[in-house]
């Protein structure tokens, strides 16, 4: 069953005068459970892809269903409120709230749903601290982190909501190699314990190669195997 | 909410140098906003008491044929005598918010006095009082030596209760005793003999007095160092203020029957009217006074108990109230308060100005971290909440901060009062510290105050900030 489903998906916007074409014409399904990269150039379209599928922007036609919604639909409010639920992020930048420590940043999200009581989300970010080896940072700020560190704690904040689909942007592009290869596997050991979709960005080579499908994207259009759903 | 105030206040303590700056113009304003108009309502109700207690009186009558407005501090131009004062005194006495009132005059005359065999005429300007009432309504005598008209209590002109036992002849103040010395090379000593001189339309008038005693004016010195007391009694016989009790009836009858025919009036000359019984005739001293200071009951309504003395038929009276009566004197509390308005306006508009500019660049510098939290699922009203939690706290703990120290300053200086450079104080409420009086009145005013500029400075980038998307956060590098 299809967690993410692009169909004949279309994208531009203008950048001053000139049209740019992100997404032309691209349909796409990810299973519940893939570790999925979304690999290609720089302005090749995978980050506007990411968007759509991250509900944080609307393509300009086609359809994009996420989890069994079809989200082009949805008001503001109410992808809002979907992205809250349903999907994690995890940044280039790490994007950690830099005024909450390691344990804040993580239980940020489920501060936001409000339906889980302390005693469960204690529960729940401490797991998740277990799972990416950050007990002895749990006060930290983020910048007294490296950048692994934060980037650990970007993974368990995205993962803290249950979220059907964990959508990460290029995630290792600020970390070095060692580092950046550490990260993909712990994403991949996730994915393969607990079944979370992971879908990310990468022009890595050696990051492309943990993915077990990769989806290559060149000027807006999927190219070469892109599954069963796929162009 | 927790989350909202977690983030605010740890975003403040993340910021400290900007946010002080910004905490430092609200508590600046806000001190401003208490101290200031603290400061100018306590001014305000002093210059009314100064001016009320020592000058003026609630309002005062005054002859209706005047066509000036009386003024206590002016001399230029003395206001006709006020015609029926016996029927006005009445008139007073029947209303039951008037607790006492006196009535005086304001002339200039001369002191003649002799020394080693030469006279000298020494100027002077001066009130004519009733001893028995002027204490009632005025307490701005302070006695230095002799007597107020027969008072010698200690500082305070007290009225003299028998009318007959007060002393005649004039009282100088110590400063107007100075400027002899200093001019003439004179100084008068209480007790001694005078001969007072009159200047009126028929002539120049003398009279032997004395002069009764020296005082110090507590108020508005600046002004009534120069002015003197004289009492009624001597002032209607110096100015010829005297006349009979009453004509025979046959006579004011003929007057009544004549009234608006020249002819008649003259006519009168040669009718027969009967022998005039001239033992009918009694002199009686008229007072002269043109002017009569009423003081009202606390917390009376001077308006109405003005509208109510001058609805008594045939007075021939009109009222100027306090604040018209003391010229400018009155106009000056009330500029203080404008002025601290004003200035408190201008502090907090730059502050609105600086604060909101301040908080556009925190939006600008935190775009990405506003994109995250609208990635992450916050809703629109959460940034909003949270950039307006930011300027509640700041602002109202600032604005919090500077009332305990407004309040700590009011204390202070309530009970020894705000010591002022004299020239101010002598203008401002006629002289001494000015005592504050607290109120929560002020502190209401600041409190709405700042959290109306919070909201108001707040609107714009609250609007930019809710504007950034959770694209942002991707596009952030």
């Amino acid at each position: 069953m299809n967690v993410v489903e692009l169909t004949d998906v279309t994208k531009h916007y203008m950048l001053g005068e000139t049209r740019v074409d992100a997404l032309r014409g691209v349909s796409l399904g990810i299973e519940k459970g893939e570790f999925t990269a979304i690999a290609g150039p720089s302005g090749s379209g995978k980050s506007t892809m990411l968007h759509m599928f991250g509900c944080i922007d609307l393509p300009t036609s086609g359809k994009v269903v996420i989890d069994g919604t079809e989200v082009d639909r949805l008001s503001d409010q109410e992808l809002t409120r979907y992205r809250r639920v349903k999907i994690g992020f995890i940044f280039q930048s790490f994007n950690l709230i830099p005024v909450l420590n390691v344990y804040e940043n993580i239980e940020f999200p489920l501060l936001l749903r409000r339906d889980l009581s302390p005693a469960d989300r204690r529960e729940r970010v401490m797991r998740l601290v277990k799972e990416v080896g950050l007990e002895d940072r749990l006060r930290n700020k983020p910048n007294e982190l490296s950048g692994g560190q934060r980037q650990r704690v970007a993974i368990a904040r995205a993962l803290v909501t249950e979220p059907a689909i964990v959508l990460a942007d290029e995630p290792t592009a600020n970390l070095d190699s060692a580092t950046g290869i550490r990260i993909v596997e712990l994403m991949r050991k996730i994915n393969e314990e607990d079944k979370t979709t992971f879908i990310f960005s990468t022009h890595d080579a050696h990051i492309m190669r943990e993915a077990r499908r990769v989806v290559n994207i060149l000027d807006g259009r999927i190219v070469g195997p892109a599954g069963p759903e796929g162009n | 909410m927790g989350l909202i105030l977690k983030l605010a206040l740890r975003t403040i303590g993340r910021r400290k140098g900007r946010m002080a700056l910004i905490g430092g113009l609200v508590a600046f304003g806000t001190f401003l906003v208490v101290f200031g108009t603290t400061l100018a309502t306590s001014a305000a109700a002093a210059s009314r008491e100064a001016i009320v207690r020592n000058f003026t009186g609630d309002f005062i009558l005054y002859a209706e044929r005047s066509r000036d407005i009386p003024s206590p501090f002016a001399f230029n131009t003395p206001l006709p005598a006020i015609p029926n004062l016996d029927s006005l005194e009445a008139a007073l006495g029947g209303l039951p918010d008037v607790e006492s009132w006196t009535a005086y005059a304001q002339n200039y005359g001369l002191i003649q006095v002799e020394r080693e065999g030469r006279k000298l005429d020494l100027p002077f300007i001066f009130y004519a009082v009733e001893p028995s009432s002027f204490g009632k309504v005025f307490e701005n005598v302070s006695l230095a030596e002799g007597s107020f008209f027969g008072a010698r209590a200690e500082g305070k002109a007290t009225p003299i209760a028998d009318p007959a036992a007060a002393e005649k002849g004039v009282a100088i103040s110590l400063f107007q005793n100075e400027q002899y010395l200093k001019n003439y090379g004179v100084s008068l000593e209480p007790g001694e003999q005078v001969t007072l001189l009159g200047i009126t339309e028929g002539g120049v008038n003398s009279l032997r007095s004395r002069l009764v005693g020296t005082f110090e004016p507590r108020k508005y010195k600046s002004v009534f160092n120069y002015i003197n007391f004289m009492d009624s009694a001597s002032y209607a016989t110096l100015y010829g203020f005297s006349g009979v009790e009453a004509l025979p009836d046959s006579f004011n009858a003929g007057l009544a029957a004549a009234a608006g025919n020249e002819d008649a009036i003259f006519g009168l000359a040669e009718a027969d009217f009967g022998s005039l019984d001239l033992g009918s005739l009694v002199a009686a001293p008229l007072s002269g006074a043109t002017m009569v200071a009423v003081r009202l009951k606390e917390g009376a309504d001077v308006d109405a108990v003005m509208a109510a003395a001058l609805a008594k038929p045939g007075l021939g009276v009109k009222a100027a109230r306090w604040d018209a009566a003391s010229g400018f004197y009155a106009q000056i509390a009330s500029a203080l308060q404008a002025f601290i308005y004003v200035a408190t306006a201008l502090v907090f508009l730059v502050v609105a100005l600086i604060f909101m500019n301040t908080l556009i660049i925190n939006v600008v510098e935190r775009t990405g971290e506003i994109g995250t939290m609208r990635a992450l699922g916050s809703e629109r009203s959460f940034v909003s909440g949270l950039f307006l939690a930011e300027a509640l706290i700041l602002n109202l703990g600032s604005a919090l901060v500077a009332m305990i120290l407004a309040g700590g300053a009011i204390l202070a200086f309530g009970k020894g009062g705000l010591p002022l450079p004299e020239t101010v104080s002598q203008f401002l409420i006629g002289g001494g510290p000015l005592a504050l009086r607290a109120g929560v009145l002020p502190f209401i005013q600041a409190f709405a105050v700042v959290l109306l500029v919070s909201v108001l400075a707040t609107i714009w980038p609250v609007r930019v900030a809710t504007a950034i998307t959770p694209l942002k956060a991707m596009s952030d590098r």
